[in-house]
């Protein structure tokens, strides 16, 4: 359709899209403007500007410990993800295909099921005992397994269909090599886009869970969203500072994440 | 005047003119086609009568009638599309019946005269049947019977059967054909198929880069094509530059000739050849010859295993003068 | 086949499995098998003990009552903006429509406590957003930490969600359906009303369930605004596994069970409807 009559998107379209753009940036912007402001109360607008709140914040020891701490669990977690689902989707993929539909049911679990619902299970059943491990970053990187389970496993699972692994296999089998050999040196280096980008998203995702850090943790292993939540009668001023760094922190991420699906189209 | 008058169309987009000053004249009840490869604004120029895609300036005239200003929803123009664009919540009977419906045409009436339509392109036993449950073929139909149950003034179909395999292909348009001459109906046809466009057609406009290079009947467009292009996009015409062409005949040739392949006689004649290869295409068969250094596609009737004549074997060629068109 | 598929590869194979599935066992299917169990262990023995109680309950009714309330507007209102939104998404121009459709997977990042809390200073009682409509003469007074205040706040994350959803679904109306249904005499009313809404309607329904079910479970939004007051499932939930006072876990797993039965029941009813309506097959 490279000669069809493509109108000019007409004002109304325009609008909207602008609209839905303001809608979704305000609270964004308001945060932004508190952070940058050196004070501002009951009144439409700031009294002045600085970078002081930035400053405070970034020197402060226990929000880097709680920076420190998230990005621990969360790698952590990514990494036991990738260790779990990788033979995973490699052993349902090549060896029990059938399986897959069990599995695209299986990861509806993490979503079916709100977190809140979990935790009252998981402080039960690892709150104290021998698998005790409430109060203690294990636990997180254990859930927080659950929660990249069902992003990881789609995206690789969309390009392992699309490179054709029976095919990449048996060609790779055909030249001599053994099925360890062809996974890791033919099949894992496909697998990088799919990989990248699911793990970027998870990051994002798990970078901003509350639940269960929150019920599970709390300030036995603060990390930053529950530093936050702590934070929550100090300076509105270095709240704002601080939720803006978070989200600039995820912003790269997922930027980063969108690079790579451009380059993958 | 005509029943369909097109006058100084033109239509450009993004600066580029897609055509410019496009005139042509359509009488009641003529099937006319729309030639050319891809890219030379036949479809456009549909979508411009059909009014799905406006056009910069000209006049369209049906019936005196000047359809420019008007919505496609005024036109009374019925089409098909390629891609069927049947209404995938609905049945087949559905489908046909939306027409009918939009101008709030009775209940009773409006079965009939879907029952009629489909039983008119052989699929009166389908209609309960939504789309995903229909082949290619019996979509195109339920969409043709669908835009014939309105009674348009006007039939434009946009390379209906290029989605389709070959056999279907020849009965849809047999069918389609037959269906037009009943009805009476004026009717446009894209496609770039040739074959289609000769077989169909009581006249055919031959498009290329946004002009209408060429129009006429079928004969007269495969037997004098006007210029190199035509001659190259109908048939497989042989076409020889002068200084090659005076070399091949023996005589003075003023510019670029065209030469159809099944009017060179082989077996006689005073020029000298050798085959090269052949093709058989089943009731053809098309030689490849070097005559004197100018290579030349004869076809022959394939009348008899004995009548194949062996690769590398001379062979005498004979092309009459009438055989011999010269093109601009 | 492959050449390599002797009885051991597959055991082998089938080892690799098993730190997947312990994991996952562990993390994900235990809870919820406790939870399950456990939601019918009340101080009388095993039985709906529990259940009863909660059902008698105006406190726990009310955390019911309005945790659907608030599900329900916030995914009606972020609906209607999404579809509004995605339709015209589709008709800009690729430059535009790329960014924005960015922009709105990034925003959906900054749910749950960053939000409350930016939504605090915009709409909170010395809001910015809220002086500004207040001395426009819009509104008297905005109460964020209200029922009413929560659906804004909720309505306000299902929106990326939304578009996320239903931008694709648009995919499916294909653009020669409304040339053919207007050289047939329908106007753009009549196309949407025949053609363009039944043809969405299952992608309406699937996205209306996933943010229903989105607005149900959501904690940290509503427990950060609120620091655990307002009176919806998932804190009264939580409230009674965490903090000093009123320790209940069986009555936890009651209550977490009452949610579960909530989104499962809104589920059935989507696949109910979705087999009433018409269903493009792919």
């Amino acid at each position: 359709m490279s000669r069809a009559d493509v109108p000019a998107a007409s004002l109304y379209h325009r609008v909207v899209v602008w609209l839905l753009f303001l809608i979704l940036l305000l609270p964004l912007a308001g945060t932004l403007l508190y952070s940058l402001a050196t004070s501002w109360s009951a009144t439409i607008l700031p009294d002045g500007l600085t970078f002081k709140w930035y400053l405070e914040l970034w020197g402060e020891p226990r929000f880097l410990k709680a920076f420190g701490q998230s990005l621990l669990v969360c790698f952590g977690a990514l990494a036991l993800s990738v260790a779990l689902i990788l033979p995973l989707l490699f052993v349902v993929h090549y060896h029990f295909p059938k399986l897959d539909a069990v599995m695209n049911v299986l990861i509806l679990l993490p979503f079916a099921v709100p977190p809140v619902v979990s935790a009252v299970g998981l402080l039960q059943l690892y709150g104290s005992g021998p698998l005790a491990m409430v109060g203690t970053p294990w636990i997180l990187i254990g859930c927080y397994f659950t929660i990249a389970l069902p992003f990881m496993y789609r995206a690789i699972t969309n390009n392992l269909q699309a490179i054709n692994l029976r095919d990449l296999m048996d060609a790779a089998h055909l030249l001599g090599a053994s099925t360890w050999k062809a996974a890791f040196v033919v099949v894992l280096p496909n697998l990088r886009k799919g990989l990248m980008v699911s793990l970027f998203l998870s990051f994002s995702f798990l970078f901003g869970e509350f639940v269960f850090a929150n019920l599970l943790v709390g300030t036995r292993y603060e990390t930053l969203q529950v530093y936050l939540n702590n934070m929550k009668n100090s300076s509105g001023h270095f709240n704002s500072a601080l939720v803006i760094s978070y989200f600039f922190f995820v912003l790269v991420f997922t930027w980063a994440a969108n690079r790579l699906n451009r380059d993958k189209a | 005047m005509s029943f369909l008058s097109i006058q100084n169309l033109h239509k450009s987009y993004g600066g580029t003119a897609i055509f410019s000053d496009i005139n042509a004249e359509i009488e009641q009840g003529e099937f006319v086609t729309l030639l050319g490869p891809s890219g030379c604004g036949k479809s456009t120029l549909l979508r411009c009568i059909a009014g799905l895609t406006e056009v910069n300036g000209g006049k369209i005239l049906l019936g005196g009638e000047d359809l420019v200003p008007l919505s496609p929803q005024k036109r009374g123009i019925g089409m098909v599309f390629q891609s069927y664009a049947l209404f995938p919540n609905m049945t087949a009977a559905q489908n046909v019946a939306f027409g009918l419906r939009m101008q709030k045409v009775g209940k009773e009436e409006s079965a009939a005269r879907v029952q009629e339509a489909l039983a008119m392109v052989e699929l009166g036993d389908f209609a309960g049947r939504y789309p995903h449950q229909l082949s290619g073929g019996q979509c195109q139909r339920v969409a043709l019977a669908r835009s014939l149950v309105t009674r348009p003034r006007l039939l434009l179909l946009d390379e209906p059967l290029s989605a389709l395999d070959a056999r279907i292909r020849k009965h849809l348009r047999e069918q389609i054909r037959s269906i037009q001459q009943e009805l009476g109906l004026t009717t446009i046809f894209v496609t770039h198929d040739q074959e289609e466009a000769l077989v169909m057609s009581d006249r055919i406009f031959l498009m290329n880069a946004g002009r209408i290079v060429q129009s006429g009947d079928a004969e007269t467009l495969y037997t004098a094509p006007v210029d190199a292009f035509a001659a190259g996009f109908i048939g497989n015409y042989n076409l020889l530059d002068a200084p090659t062409a005076s070399r091949l005949l023996g005589r003075p040739v003023n510019g670029q000739v065209a030469i159809r392949p099944e009017a060179i006689v082989l077996g006689q004649g005073p020029i000298s050849a050798i085959i090269r290869s052949h093709s058989l295409l089943g009731n053809i068969i098309r030689y490849r010859v070097d005559a004197g250094g100018v290579e030349l596609l004869v076809d022959v009737l394939n009348r008899s295993a004995d009548d194949l004549h062996a690769n590398g074997h001379p062979i005498s060629l004979d092309i009459a003068a009438n055989a011999v068109r010269e093109v601009a | 086949m492959s050449a390599i598929h002797k009885p051991r590869g597959k055991w082998l194979a089938l080892l690799c499995l098993l730190p997947f599935a312990l994991f996952f066992f562990a993390f994900q299917v235990a809870p919820l098998i406790w939870v399950a169990l456990n939601s019918l262990n009340t101080p009388d023995g095993w039985g709906l003990g529990n259940f009863e109680k909660a059902f008698a309950s105006k406190f726990y009714m009310q955390a019911v009552k309005f945790s659907l309330q608030i599900a329900f507007w916030s995914s009606v209102f972020g609906m209607l903006i999404a579809i509004i939104g995605s339709y015209s998404l589709r008709q800009v121009d690729s430059k535009l429509r790329d960014f924005v459709i960015a922009f709105s997977n990034m925003t959906s990042n900054f749910a749950g406590v960053p939000l409350a809390f930016a939504f605090i200073i915009l709409l909170g009682f010395n809001g910015a957003l809220t002086l500004l409509l207040i001395q426009a003469g819009l509104i008297d007074s905005f109460n964020l930490y209200s029922k009413n205040g929560l659906i804004v706040l909720y309505t306000y994350f299902q929106i990326p969600l939304g578009v996320l959803l239903l931008y694709p679904a648009f995919d499916a109306l294909r653009q020669d359906w409304r040339e053919s249904a207007a050289l047939l005499g329908a106007g753009t009313w009549a196309f949407w009303r025949h053609i363009g809404l039944p043809v969405l309607t299952p992608a309406l329904l699937g996205t209306f369930v996933i943010l229903l079910a989105n607005a149900l479970g959501a904690y940290a939004t509503v427990y950060y605004l609120t620091t655990g007051n307002f009176n919806v499932l998932p804190i009264r939930i939580a409230a009674m596994i965490s903090g000093d006072i009123s320790l209940d876990p069986n009555m936890a797993s009651a209550l977490a069970m009452i949610l579960v039965g909530l989104m499962a029941a809104i589920t059935l009813v989507h696949q109910l409807l979705l087999r009433r309506s018409y269903h493009v097959p792919r």
